[in-house]
């Protein structure tokens, strides 16, 4: 190698663990008296719950606690937000609708969280979702974005009319056009961002502990940015003050951009270890075990994968 | 709840588990050996590979019950002492990784190919035989340079470090 090592092949340091089995990537990690959790997830596009009945599963083996969307609402658990804020050519703010981390009246894309069972193994929590009862009012749902603002179009979130949350802008309207009026020729082409699934590997996983004597929380998650989602989580979600929470990320197996974001998973994995009830449920216990394929149906944008699994 | 009776790495073990129990839960859950990972239930992306007397195969596939008497080796026991094995060092010196989730599932295949294959293994060979193995992060192409070499490197060195299993 150069004496600057410009040009010259680097060895990685972190290589020698990925090589021989010894990463730490956050399924790999185990905390004394982990509770495991499995989501019921929404099987339509689009529908209003009307009941979600969870007795059946509370008595399942295994079974710690079974929570849903209005639990999560009544520890008054902020939703996820969006982290850029785009405003409308009149200058208006983007019309975001909530987007709970369980839901809670209504489902709006196929996978969407709508309870949570908790369990002492996975197994048992799969087994007990299988029993919690969802009634569902299908509603007309809308897949494809160029159809969104059509007449009639289902409609998805109440604040924003016409599916339209902001419509954006750029440059010098006046020049561009006249630019436009003056060429010798004009060529019309419709362009489609195409759909991004950036599937990595290692699917989303997360697991959160509370201390008691600190009472503070600690969220192990597979992030691309946890010093963003410690903020996210504290500032905007609520979950606790940026000083009683901890987010880490070990080794992360890819991510693509997908695991920039903050997920409902993590919030509500959180959630279960700090809200009172949950944790005087769960006798304090850390909670993890969290395992998912990444990416959901962005009803938004044309962004977002509906692969996923639980494990 | 069915015991198992297993050796992993030579090492002997008696493990109890539900019937339904994957071998890869076996492995990472109840031996704590979370070298050996999952990436999609569902036999696809071969992150899970490990040999099952001396074939590969993907863990999550296959019921721990299915294993009792087998003797299995996971990425933490290809090398015999402290050292590499060829095909891990292979790995390391052309870079045929990144993120390292599929790296394991990867390198146990690899070593498999050799043991079937041979030491010379053309590129062609090298890419039909990863099929089952999916990487997103390197794009593939150190990963079969890292295959080539690891292979030849191998030679005379008995078909694995673990000749024995």
């Amino acid at each position: 190698m150069s004496a600057t090592g410009i040009g010259a092949a680097v060895r990685r340091k972190e290589d020698q663990r990925f090589i021989t089995g010894t990463g730490n990537y956050t399924s790999d990690i185990s905390r004394p008296g982990e509770v495991r959790a499995y989501f019921v997830r929404s099987p339509h596009a689009h529908a209003t719950i009307k009941k979600v009945d969870t007795k059946a599963a509370e008595k399942m083996p295994g079974v710690v606690a079974v929570l849903t969307g209005a639990d999560l609402a009544g520890d008054k658990i902020g939703g996820l937000i969006c982290g850029w804020a785009v405003s409308s050519k009149d200058g208006s703010p983007m019309k975001a609708g909530a987007h709970p981390a369980i839901a809670v009246d209504k489902v709006r894309c196929v996978g969407d969280q709508v309870a949570l069972v908790l369990a002492e193994t996975l197994g048992q929590a799969r087994d007990a979702a299988e029993k919690v009862k969802v009634e569902y009012g299908v509603l007309p749902s809308v897949v494809d974005p160029a159809k969104t603002q059509a007449s009639g179009a289902p409609q998805i979130h109440d604040v924003a009319p016409n599916n339209t949350i902001y419509d954006w802008h750029l440059g010098d309207k006046a020049a561009t056009d006249a630019a436009f009026a003056s060429a010798k020729h004009v060529t019309k082409l419709d362009i489609v961002n195409n759909r991004l699934v950036p599937n990595a590997m290692e699917p989303r996983a997360a697991i959160a502990e509370y201390d008691q004597g600190n009472d503070s929380l600690t969220l192990w998650n597979t992030s691309q940015n946890p010093h963003v989602a410690r903020l996210v989580i504290s500032a905007f979600i609520g979950m606790a003050p940026e000083h009683k929470l901890r987010v880490i990320a070990p080794d992360v197996g890819g991510g693509f951009g997908s695991k920039i974001f903050i997920y409902p998973e993590e919030v509500v994995a959180l959630w279960a270890c700090a809200a009172r009830e949950a944790a005087g449920e769960m006798g304090l216990g850390p909670f993890g075990g969290l395992s998912h394929r990444c990416a959901w149906p962005r009803s938004r944008h044309a962004c977002g994968a509906c692969d996923r699994r639980q494990p | 709840m069915a015991t198992v009776n297993i050796t992993v790495n030579g090492k002997s073990h008696s493990v109890d588990v539900s019937p339904e129990t994957l071998l890869v839960e076996l492995i990472r859950e109840k031996l704590r050996l979370t070298g050996t990972h999952v990436g999609c239930d569902t036999s696809q992306c071969g992150a899970c590979v490990v040999h099952v007397d001396s074939a590969a195969v993907k863990s999550c596939t296959m019921l721990a019950v299915s294993a009792d008497g087998a003797k299995v080796t996971t990425i933490e026991g290809l090398a015999s002492g402290a050292g590499l094995h060829p095909m891990q060092a292979a790995f390391r010196e052309h870079h045929g990784l990144q993120c390292g989730f599929c790296t394991p599932g990867m390198i146990m295949s690899a070593v498999d190919m050799v043991n079937r294959k041979g030491n010379e293994l053309d590129e062609r060979t090298i890419r039909e035989e990863l099929e089952g193995n999916i990487c997103r992060c390197t794009g593939y192409h150190n990963i079969v340079k890292a295959v080539g070499a690891g292979a030849r490197a191998m030679k005379g060195g008995g078909k694995t470090a673990r000749a024995a299993e």
